[in-house]
């Protein structure tokens, strides 16, 4: 379990992110929106130890993350960030491996066991990779590089995943898969997810939990139905929105409401 | 512009080219040691105003103004002084600054000794511009003779194999083109490097130990210091430094093509064929 | 990098992947034939130079590892054992040393192109042995000392002048390395016209290399440190596999980013200064040799550093060979060679990918 509590960010007098807290359930998605500048990724970016809070404390199972070695945390949180840079030449299957890495049995030397490479292929066909394994990462299109962060992410078999805007280069189709995939871990395994995302409605039919973001602080916090409310994304997007409940899922489901937009 | 007399004449130093100098020379700038050596060894010394810092030979030339190194002289401490003459040394590979001084007006002399006929020819020349001639001649004849001496004292003995050594670590010597090379065999030695191209080749050290050179000799102790005053590493081995014949000579009575350089080729002579120098 | 449109139909590729991936047995295998090559050259350029030697008493003499003169005379021997054999060792040092260097900060830097003279780390070096040759001259000891100090200087120099607000991306780091470069590269011009060449060599010997001179005591000391700084570099290859896909990447996946930056640092300024300190700088080594290891091997560093290390070397015998054969008896430099082959090379490298 992963709880961030009181987390403040500053750089020099700019305050990024403001006493916010966050707890991840075991079994649940949980999805941060905001606008730009709202602090979200920095807050993702505290959960693992790659900023340090200036005050404030992550704990990941009871324990502060700062007297954790990064093994540790890299067994137990994965994160799917932007895009790799890829100025070598690295097959499909390479990169995916590189989530093994934290459960190698030394620190730096050793090769792949059987099991790393067993897992390996499973993630590649949990996304839909097999067939481009032996490619080169520079090969693929966007979302297929996207769909390969993510499927290292899942290789590492961590039970906590933090995802940066994992769908932004997705098409539909495998925005849902990918969350799919992520709500099956959580299911199956009881995994926690957060999801970043500036796609509310993605938000909306995925999460279970939803921080709205402004400024570094926390607007509100809890179910969705509970945080999109047309009141608090006004105030926050700083326009107006109609919240309705989705025909079919019940969710509730946003959409803009502009002077411009067309009217048939 | 320095032009003090109203004569002049015209002459052709060693670069073939036709220079115009005044008959009356008084204000002289040397851009190389050896021939600061030979204007002071004339006589004319009283009329440097001007030399290089690496002109330390007579002392008295360590008094003369500075206008930089052989290399990158400073032209302007040069027009300054308003010399009448500028003398230099292709060994200084100065050839460049002599185009830089004609279009100040300035006479530049260009002498280019490769031997020890050279440098007589020099001191002639310079004896002549200098109006010194009668010094000029008296110096050049007790130096032939000093050579000759040499030179029929080693007639009768073998030439001995020489490696001349001008630094370890890079290993560099003497080739075809340096000054030393024939002031090695009127010495009565054989330069094993005589034949390479060049002036200063870097070379192999298997080849320097391959010629089996009789004897080493160590430029040292002059302008160099203690520098170059071990032999190098590969040549340990060689016959020269199993019997002991090692010599260091003073850097500066080999490399500067001037009086001094008969000095040079007795020393040489002496340490490699002590037994016809019994005086 | 090329985007292509779907799944199906991928634009033509210019470069062919060895394999999916690196195994310790394509690893062992690889080493050694590398390996084996080495140990082939080694001999057979021993019976190259600028004297002739009979090839079958060398060849016999080699084998008994100098036991036995076979029918050498005994300046032959000397020449063999003496000058050749130590000055082939010491080209096989620095060429591992200096391409293993290389391969390392391309993998820590994420840039191709970063290479220990390019970066100006030789430069820092050669200022360090100079240093030392200067007011320490009767201690050989301090040579390599202060070459891995100038070294590290130069490293943390560039890494300073790299550093953004984004990190030190890899084309702030190519510039940093330019300017540090041709800045130590002024002041060992300016250093060595002051100074008398013969006490701190010539700027040729500095900017060009030259491997003739080969000291006793340091020719070991150069080879262990060639060997124990591949080594130690090659156990933490698996964590710069996943440097060169990003720090932060890195991070995430559980690599002690800093850790290993500061273990590269260190442990290539060494290389890269018993190298320099023994041979000055020989250029290009560390660009081509780890370009063309990973061109054939494939980019996982557990393969490609031990590669480029056998490859530098094999490399700089070679080259160095050249220079003291092409104009025999006399000698090149043996950067001029290295840069001969090494800059088309490079120039047809950058036109493939």
């Amino acid at each position: 379990m992963l709880e961030a509590r009181d987390l403040t960010i500053k750089y020099g007098e700019r305050v990024a992110v403001a006493n916010v807290s966050l707890t991840l359930m075991p079994g649940q998605i949980s999805a941060i929106i905001g606008p730009n500048g709202a602090g979200k990724s920095t807050f993702l970016q505290a959960l693992n130890g790659q900023l340090e809070p200036t005050s404030g404390v992550v704990l990941l199972d009871g324990q502060p993350l700062e007297k954790l070695n990064r093994r540790t945390i890299g067994r137990r949180i994965a994160v799917v960030a932007q895009e790799a840079e890829l100025r070598f030449p690295i097959t499909v299957l390479e990169f995916v491996l590189g989530g093994r890495f934290a459960w190698a049995a030394s620190a730096s030397w050793g090769w792949e066991t059987e099991r790393d490479i067993e897992v390996a292929n499973t993630v590649l066909h949990e996304t839909e990779l097999s067939e481009l394994s032996g490619r080169l990462m520079n090969e693929l299109s966007g979302g297929e590089r996207q769909r390969a962060v993510l499927a290292r992410a899942l290789a590492t078999e961590a039970i906590i995943l933090l995802l940066d805007e994992p769908t932004a280069n997705l098409d539909l189709s495998h925005q849902s898969t990918l969350l799919a995939l992520v709500r099956g871990r959580c299911d199956i395994y009881g995994a926690s997810a957060l999801v970043v995302t500036h796609d509310i409605n993605l938000a909306a039919q995925f999460a279970d939990n939803v921080l709205l973001m402004k400024d570094g602080h926390t607007i509100s916090s809890g179910r969705p139905e509970e945080v999109l409310t047309p009141g608090l994304l006004r105030d926050v997007f700083e326009v107006i929105v109609l919240v309705d409940a989705h025909p079919i899922t019940g969710v509730p489901r946003v959409t803009t409401v502009h002077e411009t937009h067309r009217q048939v | 512009m320095p032009q003090t007399s109203q004569t002049v004449r015209e002459v052709t130093d060693d670069a073939g080219r036709r220079v115009t100098v005044p008959l009356r020379i008084d204000r002289i700038i040397s851009l190389a040691p050896n021939l600061t050596e030979i204007v002071y060894a004339i006589g004319a010394g009283d009329r440097l105003v001007g030399d290089t810092s690496y002109c330390d030979y007579p002392p008295a030339a360590k008094t003369v103004e500075k206008v930089g190194d052989t290399l990158h002289p400073s032209i302007e401490r040069i027009v300054a002084l308003r010399p009448q003459l500028v003398l230099v040394s292709t060994a200084s590979q100065l050839e460049v600054f002599t185009h830089q001084l004609e279009t100040q007006n300035i006479a530049v002399f260009v002498t280019d000794p490769h031997d020890l006929e050279g440098v007589f020819r020099s001191i002639n020349q310079l004896g002549g511009i200098l109006d010194h001639d009668d010094q000029a001649k008296q110096l050049v004849d007790q130096l032939r003779s000093r050579t000759a001496a040499v030179e029929a004292a080693v007639k009768t003995t073998q030439p001995v194999r020489v490696f001349y050594q001008l630094s370890a670590e890079p290993l560099y010597t003497a080739g075809r083109e340096a000054f030393v090379t024939d002031l090695i065999r009127r010495a009565g030695g054989l330069s094993v490097t005589a034949d390479v191209s060049g002036a200063w080749p870097k070379y192999s050290a298997e080849s320097a130990l391959a010629a089996r050179p009789e004897a080493i000799i160590l430029p040292t102790g002059g302008s160099m210091g203690a520098a170059n005053s071990t032999v190098a590493e590969p040549l340990q081995r060689s016959p020269a430094v199993v019997l002991g014949k090692v010599y260091k000579i003073n850097d500066d009575h080999l490399v500067r093509p001037g009086p001094r350089a008969v000095d040079g080729l007795e020393e040489m002579a002496r340490s490699l064929h002590p037994d016809v120098f019994k005086l | 990098m090329t985007i292509s449109e779907s799944s199906h139909g991928r634009a033509s590729t210019v470069y062919k992947p060895p394999h999916n991936r690196t195994t310790l047995r394509k690893t062992v295998i690889a080493c050694g034939l590398l390996s084996g090559t080495l140990l082939l050259v080694v001999v057979l350029m021993s019976l190259v130079g600028s004297e002739p030697l009979p090839a079958g008493a060398s060849l016999c003499a080699l084998l008994s590892f100098g036991r036995s003169q076979c029918t050498l005379t005994s300046d032959q021997f000397a020449i063999l054992f003496q000058i050749r054999l130590p000055r082939i060792l010491l080209a096989a040092a620095v060429g591992g040393s200096l391409a293993t260097a290389g391969a390392s900060y391309q993998a820590l830097l994420r840039n191709p192109l970063a290479e220990p003279y390019l970066l100006g780390i030789s430069n820092g070096a050669a200022v360090g042995t100079m240093v030392a040759l200067v007011f320490f001259g009767a201690s050989e000891w301090s040579r390599p000392l202060l070459a891995f100090v100038g070294a590290l200087v130069a490293t943390l120099a560039v890494y300073r002048l790299a550093r953004g607000r984004a990190g030190a991306t890899p084309e702030r780091l190519v510039l940093a390395g330019v300017i540090v470069t041709t800045f130590l590269s002024s002041v060992i011009v300016f250093v060595t016209t002051l100074m008398d060449a013969t006490r701190i060599r010539s700027f040729t010997f500095w900017l060009l290399g030259d491997l003739s001179g080969t000291s006793k005591n340091l020719l070991p000391v150069a080879i262990a440190i060639a060997f124990v700084g591949t080594v130690v570099l090659t156990a933490n290859a698996r964590s710069l596999n996943l440097l060169m896909l990003g720090e932060r990447d890195a991070f995430d996946l559980g690599v002690e980013v800093g850790r290993v930056r500061i273990v590269v640092f260190v442990v290539a300024s060494l290389l890269v200064g018993s190298s320099v300190a023994a041979s000055g700088s020989v250029g290009y080594v560390g660009l081509v040799v780890p370009h063309l290891a990973r061109l054939s091997l494939g980019s996982d560093n557990r393969l490609s550093i031990p590669a480029a290390a056998l490859g530098g070397s094999l490399f700089v015998i070679v080259a160095d060979t050249v220079a003291r054969t092409l104009i025999a008896p006399r000698e090149l430099p043996v950067g001029a060679i290295t840069a001969l082959i090494g800059a088309p090379l490079f120039i047809y490298l950058l036109k493939r990918t």
